[in-house]
């Protein structure tokens, strides 16, 4: 898993010539790396994120996900790159309140057309391994921050992917549950899982060797 | 094919989860099915009566009678109008030739009836076999006149039991008009075929009696008869022994048979009267296809004012899933987020959408079937109106609309979701 981001630009639209959130962004993660991003609030960190996932489309500049480039994907191979090679851990979880921590989990798997029975099995051994045995039928506002989280990120591992992007992951938890996700999304990336991940935290940064710093929608060199 | 199943397992839920808005949904939609189901049996019942009316009045009718509306400048300038006799009602078959019905009628008034030692006054109508070709809303017990009768100038007669009177006519009524009557009486309580009867002093034979079908029973005509028929005989028979006077007028009801020839033969008809009485107006062809015709359309124009309202209503419905569909994408759109960014695809969302509204509409469609059923057969038979003859397609159709209509209305709204960008509708609150 490579991403290779070339002039990266986001102008989001409002006011007479829009809100640049990037401003020429340029950078490379290797597979099996942990990226941190940093950067004070407002710099484009989030933005960054979502574009690197797919979820947004950059207004200018190239990027390639694999060695493909994003820009000339449809909107349904975009939506296949998500479900079958990028796990998303949020900062708020986003996690569907009205299903259950399991049927949460089934989601991508769901949109993946795995058989039912399969979908189930998979889901509940992601959260038996995210410590979360005995937890599969309560709901997500049943659960503790720390405990969401983990659902979330079993469901970012429902469908194998060799990506994980974590947007301020830790940010909504106390200090133990911030310590117990980092310490999971280090032991993914141990598994040769690449994660790239967005935070406030200056100490985390200190623990990876590939740190991207950001200001004002550009790259700190 | 799990894609849809997936989405039905998540409609269900969305559904439960929002009971109240569901079951807004689903009433407005079965409120459409139950004016559906209403107005479509309405229809159904309209097109068959008018099929039957059709058969026993035929539609090519028409009636000659005698002008009673002629106006005489002064009174010596009157002269005694011709009469339509028995022989002219010969000659019109003979010159017009083709006509399905051509029945002639002459009437006499205050007969007196013996039979038994009892005395009742009643009426005589004398008649053709043609009389039974049309507007025949009775059972025949023995015979009826035939040919033979006629050209012998029999005396021979055909007793007419009439029916019970509809409900809604009161005992008042029923006296004013007498159904109580002698007349009725002996037809109802004597097996009177093959009895013989005085009738002004003259001896006839009953060779028929025919019972008139009860009104619930009963095809209406489109013709709308005066006539109170009581007895029966061969028209010769009557005009022989003067019961009908040379000067009366025998009317004549005609059937042409087909529409298509109905014109031709109204003026073949009129030709034939002027030719046979002159230009002078002294009888009237009275154009009673017009008439049915204009029967016809009005039943139709009711038909489809019913069914358009039917149609209202499951716009209505489908109005409301619409606006329910777009208030859910409104409500969910961060849902729509988080499911675009484990992997939803455009389709997958719309699909997802689109399937939640086609179930309430199926929802309410099967609900609105079942009202419409309960609306149509027993709370019409309880408040005393006629049970609307349903038909199995209708609540199957009605069903398939609904689910159609929220379908249709579903489209937008689930296009406005599929269109929301996953990074936005993430940020959504």
């Amino acid at each position: 898993m490579s991403i290779a981001c070339a002039d990266l630009t986001k102008v989001y639209e409002g006011g007479q010539s829009g809100w640049p959130a990037l401003r020429g962004v340029s950078f490379t993660i290797e597979m099996g790396e942990f990226a941190v991003v940093t950067g004070p609030s407002g710099c484009g960190k989030s933005t960054l994120l979502n574009i690197i996932g797919l979820l947004d489309e950059p207004t200018s500049g190239k990027y390639s996900l694999n060695g493909r480039n994003v820009f000339s994907m449809s909107d349904s191979e975009r939506s296949d790159a998500r479900r079958d090679e990028i796990g998303f851990v949020f900062q708020s979880f986003h996690l569907l309140n009205r299903m259950t921590a399991l049927d949460n989990v089934c989601l991508p798997m769901m949109y993946a057309g795995v058989d039912s029975r399969e979908m189930r099995d998979r889901a509940a051994d992601l959260l038996h391994k995210v410590g979360l045995k005995g937890k599969e039928r309560k709901t997500p506002l049943e659960l503790s921050g720390g405990e969401r989280q983990r659902v979330s990120i079993a469901r970012a591992l429902a469908n194998s992917p060799k990506l994980i992007l974590a947007d301020e992951p830790t940010g909504n938890l106390d200090s133990v549950s911030s310590g117990e996700i980092v310490d999971t999304l280090f032991k993914l990336n141990g598994e040769g899982i690449t994660v790239v991940m967005v935070t406030h935290d200056r100490e985390l940064s200190k623990r990876v060797a590939r740190n991207i710093r950001m200001r004002d929608g550009r790259l700190e060199q | 094919m799990r894609a849809i199943l997936n989405a039905v397992k998540t409609g269900l839920t969305e559904i439960w989860a929002h009971k109240t808005r569901s079951v807004l949904s689903f009433l407005a939609i079965a409120a459409g099915s139950v004016v559906f189901i209403d107005a479509f049996s309405a229809i159904v019942d309209t097109y068959a009566r008018l099929e039957r009316q059709k058969e026993v009045s035929g539609i090519a009718r028409m009636r000659i009678s005698q002008n009673y509306s002629q106006t005489y400048s002064s009174p010596d300038d009157y002269v005694p109008p011709p009469a339509i006799s028995y022989e002219d009602v010969e000659k019109l078959k003979e010159k017009v030739p083709g006509l399905y019905m051509v029945s002639p009628e002459g009437r006499d008034w205050r007969n007196v009836l013996e039979y038994g030692g009892e005395r009742l006054t009643t009426s005589l109508t004398g008649v053709t076999p043609d009389w039974t070709k049309r507007d025949f809303i009775y059972t025949l017990k023995g015979r009826f006149l035939d040919w033979h009768d006629l050209e012998n100038k029999l005396r021979v007669c055909v007793l007419i039991k009439e029916a019970p009177p509809p409900p809604g006519f009161d005992k008042t009524m029923k006296k004013k008009y007498n159904f109580t009557g002698g007349y009725d009486t002996l037809v109802t309580h004597n097996d009177m075929v093959g009895k013989t009867v005085k009738i002004d002093g003259y001896t006839f034979t009953v060779i028929g009696v025919l019972e008139e079908i009860p009104y619930s029973k009963r095809t209406r005509s489109f013709v709308n008869s005066y006539q109170d028929y009581k007895i029966l005989a061969p028209v010769t028979t009557l005009i022989h022994y003067s019961f009908i006077g040379s000067y009366q007028s025998l009317d004549v009801n005609i059937d042409a048979g087909a529409e298509k020839d109905f014109e031709d033969y109204m003026k073949k008809v009129s030709n034939f009267l002027k030719i046979r009485f002159g230009d002078e107006e002294f009888f009237v062809v009275e154009n009673q296809l017009e008439d049915i015709r204009e029967k016809i359309a009005s039943s139709v124009r009711s038909g489809l004012v019913t069914i358009s309202l039917g149609m209202l209503a499951f716009l209505a419905g489908g109005i409301g899933i619409m606006n329910v569909t777009l208030a859910t994408v409104f409500a969910r759109t961060k849902e729509i987020g988080v499911r675009r960014a484990v992997g939803a695809s455009r389709s997958d969302i719309m699909l997802q959408f689109i399937v939640e509204a086609v179930m309430l509409g199926l929802i309410g469609g099967v609900l609105g079937s079942a009202l419409g059923y309960l609306w149509g057969v027993p709370i019409k038979v309880m408040v005393g109106m006629d049970a609307s003859p349903i038909k199995a397609w209708m609540p199957m159709v009605s069903v398939l609309i609904a689910a159609s209509t929220a379908f249709v209305f579903a489209i937008y709204p689930a296009w406005v979701a599929a269109g929301l960008k996953p990074a936005d509708a993430l940020r959504a609150e």
